[in-house]
């Protein structure tokens, strides 16, 4: 009988952690196991390391770590019907919410966003990681996981992307394209090259990498190119401009025609303050589309409207923010204040609260801003103009 | 004769709830030694097939385990928890059925 020193012992322990053994309850379990089969086996004049070596050979085929991915395996196995059941019922609700959410929004119901966020968020989240984690066991070759597990992330990213998009997100358009991107020039040739080899899955496999390549074309044939999307830009920021214009001409004509015609000292004031609070918002807006809000002087330069949601703005500038809802909030007693002035005069058609305004993209919102200070100067001129 | 581990693969949870429903508690080496004893050497188990299912039993909450100190390394003790002894009925029984059917169906006579 061997008596094994404590020296010994310390090798053992890091010889079965260096041999990639990493659960600490696995490598207690092994250690004792190597030192009891020394202790009995081992006479006590015995050749302690190559009694070790011989030992701890016979416990794997080819690593030593094998034992603990088998542990692994055993461990999440116990789970493996939990997940796929989990794995149906998430695909199927996600499927679910995502098809009810689109009828919700087509018939313009509530909850529709909340449906679809909820449906692509499954189907992202839950959904397609599942089945990476269950489709996984089943392939062999290194190459076929790395399919499956490209071909996962993409589905999951391309959702994501949708998500983004439709949230308003940032890096909604980097994801998307980073997807689509990763889809085309990696898994595409992988996924090709790997199925066609097979005779039993090339007729499969050619199929699906054309419907793939179909897919994107399609999807990209409904992207705006970057000229167009640049031509566009042009044309919303030469709208603005004449707006701008239209504006200033106005207020010439308006100085041209000497004193207001407002008597309503509230109603004249008010009015200033409207015209000077909207002078602001559009600077405010430029400003954070192009980096100037010189763009009214500085046309010749290659600056354009990005037509971005000013959502984005405001919600980083609570100042701007607090003077919106204060444009608002004068606007609708400047309304009433003109319609007790002249009472024939008409509500000029605003849909909905002058504050929604951050809802709008930046080209809508400019307009807005416009012509609210267009009919405070018509106003100057003829107090009936609001029409 | 060893039996080959495909044999012992299908019923090697079962040969280790039943010795430590025999033995009350016992460590890893010693499910091997006594294994190898009871089967005359016929069946021998591999540290690579024992201990992972020993983790999947304790996760499965068949067996509890405590640990003990011996010099300077850990020893660790398996026991059948409650639900773990009825489950080594469950296997035993299925098991032995098991062994009729292939009896019938392979058509051995014992001798």
């Amino acid at each position: 009988m061997y008596q094994l020193s404590n020296e010994q012992i310390d090798f053992i322990f890091n010889d079965i952690r260096a041999r990639g053994v990493e659960m600490e309850s696995l490598q207690n379990d092994l250690l004792d196991h190597v030192c009891c089969i020394i202790e009995q086996n081992l006479e006590a004049s015995g050749n302690f390391e190559n009694f070790y070596n011989n030992t701890i050979k016979s416990f794997y085929k080819q690593h030593l770590w094998e034992i603990e991915e088998e542990t692994i395996t055993l461990l999440t196995f116990k789970n493996y019907y939990t997940m796929k059941k989990l794995m149906i019922i998430s695909g199927c609700a996600s499927v679910l919410f995502l098809s009810l959410g689109l009828f919700f929004k087509f018939m313009h119901w509530p909850t529709a966003a909340f449906q679809i966020i909820l449906g692509i968020a499954l189907a992202s989240l839950v959904f397609m990681p599942l089945v990476f984690t269950l489709k996984i066991k089943e392939k062999q070759s290194l190459k076929d996981k790395l399919v499956l597990g490209l071909g996962s992330l993409v589905c999951s990213a391309l959702a994501m992307h949708v998500l983004f998009k439709v949230m308003h997100w940032p890096f909604a358009n980097l994801l998307g394209m980073g997807a689509m991107s990763l889809l085309l020039l990696v898994f595409l040739p992988l996924y090709f090259f790997t199925g066609i080899r097979n005779a039993e899955t090339k007729v499969n496999t050619i199929v699906s990498s054309v419907l793939i390549v179909l897919g994107c074309g399609l999807v990209l044939t409904l992207v705006r190119s970057p000229k167009a999307g640049q031509l566009q830009n042009q044309r919303l920021t030469a709208s603005y401009l004449r707006n701008e214009k239209l504006l200033s001409n106005e207020r010439i004509q308006v100085a041209g025609t000497g004193d207001s015609k407002i008597k309503n000292g509230e109603l004249q004031s008010l009015g200033q303050r409207i015209d000077a609070t909207c002078e602001e918002l559009k600077r405010f807006v430029l400003e954070s589309e192009t980096g100037t809000a010189m763009l009214v002087k500085d046309a010749g330069r290659e600056l354009y409207l990005q037509d971005s949601w000013v959502k984005d703005f405001f919600e980083s500038d609570g100042r701007m923010q607090t003077k919106l809802q204060q444009l608002s909030t004068d606007w609708d007693v400047y309304l009433k204040l003109s319609e007790s002035e002249s009472p024939q005069s008409q509500t000029p058609v605003f849909a909905r609260s002058v504050n929604d305004l951050k809802e709008e993209r930046s080209i809508n919102a400019l307009t807005t801003l416009i012509q609210m200070q267009l009919f405070v100067l018509q106003n100057q001129k003829m107090p009936i103009a609001i029409r | 004769m060893i039996y080959s581990s495909e044999l012992i693969k299908g019923t090697l949870k079962t040969i280790v709830l039943k010795l430590l429903a025999d033995n009350k508690k016992m460590y890893g080496y010693e499910i091997t030694q006594k294994v190898k004893e009871l089967t005359s050497d016929k069946i021998q188990i591999t540290e690579g097939a024992l201990y992972p299912t020993l983790h999947a039993l304790e996760a499965d909450g068949l067996v509890t385990t405590e640990s003990e100190f011996i010099g300077k390394r850990v020893r660790k003790y398996y026991t059948l928890s409650p639900s773990g002894k009825s489950k080594t009925r469950e296997k035993v029984s299925e098991l032995a059925d098991f062994m009729n059917t292939m009896k019938f169906l392979l058509d051995i006579k014992t001798v």
